[in-house]
């Protein structure tokens, strides 16, 4: 096609458009979480884009050093939910990623448990407070309630169907022939999966892995329902703040969304070339 | 060293039987072909042969010794894959290297294997490429090398070359023949292309629908087929057919067209069509005599050496025509009439279920 000035104008133009809409709401977030109380509260008179007098006393403040006499100290600080947050999606993504990626395997190579895919997505079928309410009887039972484990667990679990149904598809993509030739050339099936299957897979596992982790760290609900004061995640402890005096903490809020937004851009960016490369790209005739 | 057997092998995928009943044997040392049409088993008995799948029922020998129930990896044969299969996170090196280093070589034999292997197929250069890099005439090798470097009892190849430019394939099939007399080897080689079925193999096999339907060398088929399906799967341009109809005491007319009439002598009596290959079907610009019938002709291809003349039979109310294969170079316009002619001993006679006579 031929590429006129006017055209990559215009074409620049539409992804800078997208990009400006899309990225509103983190700019007035990075904003507010550097503004002072009177410029992000109700006592200001007016509201700008940048912040008038910068300030780090928003993050400070969610640590526990409150410098400003206006917000009473909060009860508990961000160090343990941050905590939390991390040990529940970590270890859910790695329950998820390990028993889906099996699952995903067996089904895609071997036909094993033919329903597996359906019975599976039934989960989802479901409004999440149908599930989750059952879900919190358990917990109770099962001393689980205001864990991280418990929430680790449960994660893992409502995470399953996605890394099941993504693995399953590049599983499926995968040509056979690559891991028969392997075993013609003389690898145990396991041998296979380890030298084979797994390295080719790297990239389908990090693009998965991080979708799950993404669910994981921004659920709100789950970790509303099973955590009460101990275990309390990012979203649960980000919605409690606030005080009788200012009502809504938003300065506090958008700090502790921008510390929130630090772990997926870090692995988004560590698995980056993963996502772009295609999976068999040369293995086949072409 | 290896000679292959199949005893009565069947193979059913759900409703599908893909192989049907199939025994043969191939020699040690020989250069063997399957051909057929996709989907007639060719793929699967590969398959069978290299334990990636187990035969329903019947026996799999190699050198003697049944392996039917044997695993891939204990079988000892090198295969290259219709689609190469190459290891995409592997270097063309590593993948070279790979069958060495998982039946745990030393080192020392491993890297002069492979430099052997690699000045044979001409890849020293491309060996620190991934697969991703090469060209598909680079991959192709790599796939190849990757089977010739170890020494197994024999070597399998699922239709290799059918992803190279007519050129390269030549080459190719020239260089595959010569690697497999001097590495002294079985090679089970399929293809469905004729040609290179004919130029390569030392004896193939005829396959239709999961069955045998010949086995023999390229040219006995070619003279002698047993059927009008392998007359037909082998030649190009393809074997010309002509039905007889009504048999006269002084000869034998063919259907409906009037085209050649036969002496009743040259045809068994049981013949109801006659095949005769394009090169033995001659064309006369000349009008001939009135046993010889006339056509007219609808396509010349001057091929160089060769030159294709279609022919369409005058009275024929069907949309039959027939090729014929003159050597050189002809002159000769679309809707000339000719007359056609042929050599009594050239014919090849089909009863009606298709079988061959004589």
């Amino acid at each position: 096609m031929q590429r006129t000035f006017p055209f990559e104008i215009f074409r620049y133009g539409m992804i800078l458009l997208a990009l400006f809409i899309a990225m509103i709401p983190v700019a007035w977030m990075i904003s507010m979480a550097f503004k002072p109380i009177p410029e992000w509260s109700a006592l200001g008179d007016d509201l700008t884009w940048w912040p008038r007098q910068p300030t780090l006393d928003n993050f400070r403040f969610i640590f526990g050093q409150s410098t400003n006499d206006l917000i009473v100290e909060l009860e508990k600080t961000a160090g343990r939910p941050i905590l939390a947050s991390l040990l529940a999606s970590v270890i859910g993504t790695l329950i998820a990623m390990v028993a889906g990626t099996s699952a995903a395997y067996g089904l895609s190579r071997f036909n094993s448990g033919k329903n597996l895919p359906l019975a599976l997505i039934q989960l989802r079928l479901f409004p999440p407070l149908a599930v989750m309410i059952p879900v919190m009887i358990m917990w109770t039972f099962l001393n689980l309630i205001d864990t991280w484990w418990g929430l680790a667990l449960i994660y893992g679990i409502v995470t399953l169907p996605f890394s099941f149904w993504l693995m399953k598809t590049y599983f499926d993509e995968m040509p056979r022939e690559i891991e028969e030739a392997a075993l013609v050339e003389g690898c145990t099936r396991f041998r296979v999966f380890t030298r084979i299957t797994l390295p080719m897979m790297a990239g389908p596992l990090a693009s998965s892995a991080l979708l799950v982790f993404i669910l994981n760290w921004s659920d709100y609900l789950i970790a509303l329902m099973l955590t009460t004061r101990e275990w309390q995640t990012i979203p649960v402890y980000m919605a409690s703040l606030s005080s009788s005096m200012t009502g809504q903490l938003y300065g506090a809020k958008a700090a502790l969304g921008l510390i929130a937004a630090v772990p997926p851009v870090i692995l988004g960016i560590a698995i980056q070339r993963h996502l772009v490369r295609g999976l068999t790209f040369g293995a086949l005739k072409q | 060293m290896a000679s292959i057997a199949f005893k009565n092998v069947t193979k059913r995928f759900g409703d599908t039987t893909a192989v049907d009943n199939v025994s043969f044997e191939i020699a040690d040392n020989e250069f063997f072909c399957f051909f057929g049409p996709p989907l007639s088993g060719k793929s699967t008995l590969l398959r069978l042969l290299l334990g990636l799948e187990v035969p329903d029922s019947g026996e799999i020998y190699i050198d003697g010794k049944a392996v039917t129930t044997l695993q891939a990896s204990q079988r000892n044969i090198a295969m290259v894959f219709q689609n190469l299969a190459l290891f995409p996170h592997m270097t063309a090196l590593d993948n070279i290297r790979f069958p060495l280093v998982e039946r745990k070589m030393s080192e020392t034999h491993i890297r002069q294997k492979v430099e052997d292997v690699s000045a044979k197929l001409h890849i020293e250069h491309i060996l620190h490429k991934l697969p991703a890099h090469l060209s598909g005439g680079e991959r192709q090798r790599v796939a190849i090398a990757r089977a010739l470097v170890r020494d197994p009892v024999a070597y399998l190849m699922d239709d290799p070359i059918s992803a190279l430019d007519a050129r390269l394939r030549e080459e190719t099939r020239v260089e595959l023949k010569r690697i497999q007399r001097d590495a002294g080897k079985t090679l089970v080689y399929v293809t469905h292309d004729q040609e290179e079925a004919m130029s390569i193999a030392d004896r193939m096999a005829i396959l239709e629908n999961g069955k045998i339907r010949q086995i023999g060398t390229p040219i006995d088929i070619y003279d002698r087929p047993v059927s009008k399906y392998v007359a037909g799967m082998l030649g190009s341009p393809a074997i010309n057919f002509f039905q007889l109809d009504d048999t006269q005491a002084s000869g034998i007319r063919l259907a409906g067209e009037g085209l050649i009439q036969l002496d009743a002598r040259e045809v068994p009596a049981n013949a109801v069509q006659v095949g005769l290959r394009p090169e033995n079907l001659a064309i006369r610009p000349d009008g001939g005599a009135g046993d010889v019938a006339t056509a007219r002709i609808s396509s010349v291809e001057p091929l160089g050496g060769f030159t294709v003349v279609t022919v369409a039979p005058q009275q024929s109310k069907s949309q039959t025509v027939y090729r014929a294969l003159l050597r050189g170079q002809h002159q000769m316009e679309v809707g000339t009439e000719v007359t056609l002619g042929y050599q009594p001993d050239q014919l090849i006679s089909f009863d009606q279920n298709g079988l061959a006579i004589g």
